[in-house]
């Protein structure tokens, strides 16, 4: 006993100073990484034409660090058009997550305490879950055409072009899907008798689902929005099958044209960790944030 | 969990041969009766059957790989020491955080896998099966080492206390008393990933691999008549793949359940 | 006789769930400024009896009336019904996401339509009344149970009811914190609110109650005023019960 005791103290401490140099060189490399995002999309789409370098141009010359490594060169060649199409990913991403949030809650509230409408909830979810996004995307894509009806709209890099809007579409059908099912976890999660109390002092079903059950609920279901947005992150990589032009679209093109595989998708991969690690971040900060005080161990730190 | 997984599978596969054979033949009877895109589709069967024996497999394989990598990969998270665990722990945020798509691509384009795994000159697949398998199996991996990370420290530390106190050593105590309750308690996570690795073979399309998904785009760039008819026949293929087999494992994980413990 | 008006009454009410009978034939009133204390073993029908006052349990048979609500007809606003009848639950149910402040103002304003400043200021009061004057932005978490219990009692204050029922407010709380509950109870009764209480607290019945209940398998046992019924119950069970509930909680 004594023994496992003292080991686990030494690592303690040992995560402790890791943990305190990790973190800063977390924060140091979040702030590299979207600054300089920032930087290349502010630069295409917000400068005076003649300021700044033109999108898919390096602020840096590759020949200039070719001296110091031929890989920093092929990263400075190549990394600012992959990070143009980041953009979209971005976009696809936030933007599904949002609209998904939007029914995902009526949704997950008609399949807890509906009665038909529950019926019609849960075969919404269950059909969408239980088959490949990509395949929603070709039905939309393919079956439907639905890029006919956004056909005329502007597209001048910043605002999307008609099939963005068609994955958008697919995005959000899907996550409304999987976000209807973590808050209807999360509902659930919810003691039922707190709605019963919120009944007893005299409000409705629905005023007590509105102000009692739903904010204990939300924040219970933050895990799974850092999942979902991870998802769609990675995810919004199909977008790639219907044409869209977005990160692993690009990338895609470019390793075609030079064959370079191995050095674009290191740096593909390396930008949607980027993303990914950065949502996770700052989910977990969300939840810190809106932690309740004095219940469960979200609170600490 | 193992041997129910071989179990579902072999049934899969076995009924799958008897209905291809049974489709096949429907297909020179009945097929011409039907409006002509139908009709397409149904002369077709065979080879979308085709695909799906490679889906099936495909994903079979990829979770075996998954659970093999993923279990020692969860342990060492629990129970390894520092260095051991944070090296599984940054490999499975590589896995965990980087798009399936591209983990394929560079399976297939980048690594010579079938070079270090040459598993085709044994068995009849091709370099793409193997690279998909790779791929989607560590993937899986990344994440059944989260999960079953998860169901064994979830095991209650007073079994580990109780398992020492009569004797066991640290690894018998968690060989016989820990992994047994977190393994049942895995199941409804692994029901998850089983989904999840299902849909995702038809990303496989990426690296050419002739899976379901990727014939029929062959069958409806073929025929562009035909793309809703094939695309809504294969949606409802997976449909009935992820809802009937988590049907089925959620029957048996009822089945097996300890008493009186609850999932 | 005839202008004998009871605030709540209770007339052959029965209840069962599936074979089990919970309540058969329980008839009752309650005048304003009464607090009946109702006792009995555990499922004896207490707490459905309560839950049926406020309607969060239908009777099979038998009426309930409160003042003007007719509780059990089937078309009645149960909100409104709730509006009059405040209730304190046995495991408190504060809502977790709210402080104390506002797990008080939520019913003041989505129900009473107080403004957000004519909220806080009467909840503010009626938190001041239980003592928790200096917890208003705790969150229940960090309240102990006896707080978070008189922060439920201050949550049914608030909406002024005409008859407040508590649902053993004591029986999950740890003992020493039960003297800070039944104290705020006991100054309610001496302030005339009328309360219909469910508990084994036999110093509160004794302090503070006018009347006792004694319920066994659905049906009042015995009724009386709670000395008389704690020191000669007429019937067998009553005794062995109250008995039983001394040496548990070890009053004289």
């Amino acid at each position: 006993m004594s023994e496992t005791g003292a080991t686990r103290t030494t690592a303690d401490t040992g995560r402790v100073v890791s943990g305190s140099l990790g973190r800063w060189l977390t924060i140091a490399g979040g702030v590299l990484f979207w600054g300089w995002l920032l930087a290349r999309w502010l630069n295409n789409w917000f400068l005076p034409a003649g300021v700044g370098v033109p999108p898919g141009e390096s602020f840096l010359d590759p020949a200039a660090v070719a001296p110091i490594s031929d890989s920093l060169a092929f990263a400075v060649e190549y990394l600012p058009q992959l990070a143009d199409a980041a953009w979209l990913t971005v976009v696809l991403t936030v933007v599904s997550i949002v609209l998904g949030f939007v029914f995902a809650v009526p949704v997950s509230v008609a399949r807890v305490y509906g009665t038909y409408s529950s019926t019609v909830s849960l075969a919404f979810t269950e059909l969408i879950r239980g088959t490949p996004l990509l395949a929603q995307l070709f039905v939309l894509y393919y079956a439907l055409n639905l890029s006919t009806l956004f056909r005329g709209l502007p597209d001048d890099g910043f605002l999307p072009s008609a099939v963005v809007y068609v994955a958008i579409i697919g995005f959000t059908i899907n996550s409304v899907a999987y976000q209807a099912e973590y808050i209807r976890s999360a509902l659930l999660s919810v003691d039922r008798e707190q709605l019963t109390a919120a009944r007893a002092i005299g409000l409705s079903q629905r005023q007590g689902i509105r102000h009692v059950v739903l904010p204990q609920a939300l924040r219970f279901a933050i895990p799974g929005w850092s999942n979902e947005l991870v998802y769609l992150i990675k995810y919004s990589s199909l977008a790639a099958f219907i044409t869209v032009p977005e990160l692993f679209n690009v990338a895609r093109s470019i390793a075609a044209d030079n064959f370079a595989y191995t050095g674009i998708f290191a740096l593909v991969a390396v930008l949607y960790l980027g993303l990914v690690i950065s949502a996770s971040k700052l989910m977990a900060g969300v939840e810190r944030r809106v932690a309740i005080p004095g219940l469960g161990g979200t609170a600490s730190q | 969990m193992l041997p129910g997984t071989g179990v579902v599978g072999a049934v899969a596969v076995g009924s799958l041969e008897l209905s291809i054979r049974t489709i096949a033949q429907l297909g020179s009877d009945t097929c011409g009766s039907l409006p002509p895109d139908v009709a397409f589709v149904c002369e077709n069967a065979g080879y979308l059957a085709g695909g799906l024996v490679l889906t099936i497999a495909l994903t079979i394989a990829s979770l075996l790989v998954g659970l093999v990598a993923g279990f020692p990969a969860g342990a060492i998270e629990v129970y390894g020491g520092r260095y051991a665990s944070l090296a599984v722990e940054a490999v499975g945020t590589v896995f965990r955080g980087t798009p399936i798509v591209v983990i394929l691509i560079f399976a297939y384009f980048v690594v010579p896998i079938t070079d270090w795994f040459p598993i085709q000159r044994v068995l009849p697949v091709g370099g793409a099966f193997v690279a998909a398998v790779v791929g989607l199996g560590l993937r899986s991996a990344a994440y059944q080492s989260q999960l079953f990370r998860g169901t064994l420290q979830s095991v209650d530390e007073g079994q580990m206390e109780a398992a020492r106190a009569v004797g066991l050593s640290k690894l018998g105590a968690i060989r016989h008393v820990i992994v047994p309750q977190a393994l049942r308690r895995s199941v409804p996570g692994f029901q998850n990933e089983f989904t999840i690795v299902l849909k995702d073979t038809s990303v496989a399309i990426a690296i050419g691999l002739a899976e379901l998904f990727t014939r029929s785009q062959d069958l409806f760039v073929q025929r562009t008549t035909a793309v809703t008819e094939v695309i809504l026949l294969i949606s409802a293929v997976y449909f009935v793949m992820t809802f009937g087999t988590n049907r089925a494992l959620e029957y048996l994980n009822d089945y097996y359940a300890i008493p009186g413990e609850s999932t | 006789m005839s202008d004998y008006d009871p605030l709540l009454t209770v007339e052959s009410v029965s209840k069962r769930y599936g074979d089990e009978r919970v309540l058969n034939d329980v008839s009752f009133t309650m005048d304003r400024g009464d607090v009946t204390v109702m006792m009995g073993p555990s499922g004896s029908g207490k707490s459905t009896l309560l839950r049926c006052v406020n309607r969060l349990t239908e009777v099979d048979s038998g009426e309930i009336r409160l003042g003007d609500h007719r509780v059990t007809d089937p078309g009645i606003d149960v909100d409104a019904l709730r509006r009059d009848v405040g209730m304190v639950f046995q495991d408190i149910n504060l809502f977790t996401h709210l402080t104390a402040l506002k797990n008080v103002t939520l019913g003041l304003r989505e129900v009473r339509g107080f403004s957000t400043d004519d909220a806080r200021e009467a909840a503010t009061e009626q938190l001041e009344r239980v003592g928790l004057g200096d917890q208003l932005d705790s969150y229940p978490g960090e309240l102990s149970g006896g707080q978070k219990q008189r922060v439920g009692i201050a949550r049914a204050l608030a909406m002024e009811p005409e008859l407040l029922l508590f649902d053993e407010p004591t029986s999950a709380l740890d003992p020493e914190l039960v003297g800070e509950v039944t104290a705020v109870m006991a100054d309610l009764a001496a302030g005339g609110m009328t309360m219909l209480v469910v508990t084994h607290e036999k110093g509160f019945a004794r302090e503070a109650a006018t009347d006792a209940l004694f319920l066994d398998a659905g049906s009042i046992a015995e009724r009386g005023p709670p000395a008389q019924l704690f020191e000669n119950p007429e019937n067998e069970r009553t005794a062995e019960f109250l008995d039983r509930v001394s040496t548990v909680s070890g009053e004289p």
